[in-house]
């Protein structure tokens, strides 16, 4: 019997093999908000990501295939809206084999978690990610505080 | 007890994967085609020219690009990561592999695949005799 240990070594090994995939399948299940594996994103809103960076708050937000034109970014106190609109035409004398980019409208807003200055708000577009730096209002800084 | 030993040693040499993978993305597609050429459009936002990768091998188109996200401060929130963008497609023999071209514009990348001369539809003339 134990002349078969080498089949008993690699079901093992199998076992193990499985049991990682599971693991990987898993981790990915419960990365918050990453549940959108493989085929994502398919209402069309982009994804954003958002830091405080201390005086400025900075979003990015995924817009392929927009330019700065179809942008439309409004800002009122901590109220912010960005909205875009793509359109994917066929290119002429091309027949479609497959088509699932799609022309795309879409408005998100936020409400961001302090006050902005609104004048100092700089946008930037760079290979379909969209940057907001919004500088935060003098009011809503962190201040250091001197211990007398 | 020396299997048992074996089976021990065998556990604990077993490939962990400690590398964090970095999470694998489908990018949507359009794809179409003309008598020249197949044309394929990719939403890969964020990827730099030099992370993207298209093979061509025996009939596979693999399209793979890599996102990188520098976020520094405190996230508030967090929907997107690094990414590597990555599909692979089925595509004909008749592709002139040496002249596909790759563009990369807003975050969308056009892959453009001639298809060689002997794909193409040819014209016959009719000879007067």
């Amino acid at each position: 019997m134990w002349n078969n240990w080498n089949e008993v070594d690699r079901m093992f090994g199998a076992m193990n093999v499985l049991r990682n995939h599971f693991n990987n399948l898993n981790s990915d299940f419960e990365r918050p908000l990453g549940v959108n594996f493989g085929w994502r994103n398919m209402d069309r809103t982009p994804l954003t990501n958002m830091v405080d960076n201390g005086d400025h708050l900075q979003i990015v937000a995924e817009v392929p295939g927009m330019s700065k034109d179809d942008l439309n970014i409004k800002i009122q106190g901590n109220y912010l809206e960005i909205g875009g609109k793509r359109e994917v035409k066929a290119p002429e004398g091309y027949r479609v084999h497959r088509s699932e980019r799609g022309a795309t409208s879409f408005t998100r807003s936020f409400t961001l978690p302090s006050e902005i200055n609104v004048e100092k708000v700089e946008a930037s577009l760079e290979s379909g990610m969209l940057t907001l730096t919004l500088p935060k209002a003098e009011a809503a800084r962190a201040k250091q505080i001197t211990i007398n | 007890m020396n299997e048992q030993n074996q089976v021990a040693t065998r556990e604990q040499t077993t490939p962990v994967q400690t590398a964090k993978r970095m999470r694998v993305v489908a990018p949507l597609v359009d794809i179409y085609e003309n008598e020249d050429e197949l044309l394929l459009q990719a939403d890969v936002p964020g990827v730099a020219k030099e992370d993207v990768n298209v093979r061509v091998d025996n009939g596979t188109l693999t399209v793979s690009a890599t996102r990188r996200v520098n976020g520094d401060g405190n996230a508030q929130w967090l929907e997107f990561g690094e990414a590597e963008y990555r599909r692979s497609f089925s595509v004909p023999q008749t592709i002139a592999v040496d002249k596909v071209r790759a563009e990369l514009k807003d975050g969308v990348l056009t892959l453009h695949l001639p298809k060689s001369e002997s794909a193409k539809p040819k014209q016959i003339e009719i000879k007067a005799v």
